[in-house]
């Protein structure tokens, strides 16, 4: 086998493998944007592809396909964004359902009712600023300090959008809960 | 919750609020992390908030990223490959 023939196929058995999982977080990402995420796996993988020679095998591939396609990601996003957007502070939006729910259902039994394809639905939907700590926080289990990182913003500024990003994540699956009636 | 309780250890219902996240997401010191364990231990305000809000997030988390699968992304990328 020739030398770029062997490469291929190590690459193939090696990385190639974890195409849909790459594809999971892509959609979550781009909030359920099929072609954007199928631009970014193809993108990430080809950018693996040319550094295969610098992935020390038997380390942790998909770890490091993974943290090419995020910051291949965040990139795109942060050179799209012409200025910093500000998501407008809403005092409502901001408030933990806790206070509506404590007397029918405090020990939020409602959360459990929702399916994930709904809950899946209301983190796509969520503005980029709020979605994308949502995504590396909760799904990826990412710390503040790695967020910081690769969002470029301070862990503070982590903190706070966590914060209200999860108030409106919680307030969306609470209002779908009511029109479902899972909290009757 | 905003309320001073009683006998709530030895930090504030307010401080304890502060921390919430960071305590549930394990970002927290030690101490800091105890501070909140001991209030929550006595005050009968902030447990049930705190653990409505570890109940949604758990919930969250437990999505996790399930793998999706795409035969035309696979079809699409090797012949990307095959072309570098």
């Amino acid at each position: 086998m020739t030398e770029d023939a062997d490469k291929r196929q190590q690459f193939e058995t090696e990385a190639l493998v974890h195409m849909d999982a790459l594809y999971g977080l892509a959609l979550r990402l781009t909030g359920g944007d099929a072609a954007r995420s199928e631009d970014l796996v193809q993108d990430s993988l080809l950018k693996a592809f040319r550094a295969w020679d610098d992935f020390r095998l038997g380390t942790n591939c998909r770890a490091w396909l993974m943290t090419i396609l995020r910051n291949t990601f965040i990139n795109e996003f942060r050179s799209a964004q012409r200025r910093p957007t500000s998501v407008e502070y809403d005092e409502v939006a901001d408030r933990s359902v806790f206070a509506e729910v404590s007397s029918v259902d405090p020990e939020g039994n409602f959360f459990e009712r929702l399916i994930d394809k709904e809950v899946i639905a209301a983190v796509d939907a969520l503005p980029d600023d709020f979605r994308i700590p949502i995504v590396l926080s909760d799904l990826e289990g990412l710390s503040y300090q790695e967020i910081s990182e690769i969002m470029e913003i301070p862990v503070g500024t982590v903190k706070s959008r966590l914060f209200r990003a999860r108030k409106r994540l919680q307030r969306k699956l609470y209002e779908y809960a009511v029109e479902m009636g899972y909290l009757s | 919750m905003s309320d001073i309780c009683p006998d709530s250890g030895a930090i504030p219902c307010e401080e304890a609020l502060e921390r919430m996240y960071e305590f549930l997401d394990g970002e927290l010191s030690n101490d800091s992390a105890e501070e909140v364990r001991v209030h929550l231990e006595r005050c009968k305000k902030c447990y049930p908030y705190f653990n409505f809000e570890r109940v949604f997030l758990d919930h969250v988390r437990s999505l996790r990223l399930p793998p999706e699968t795409t035969e035309r992304l696979e079809a699409r990328i090797r012949k990307a490959l095959d072309d570098t």
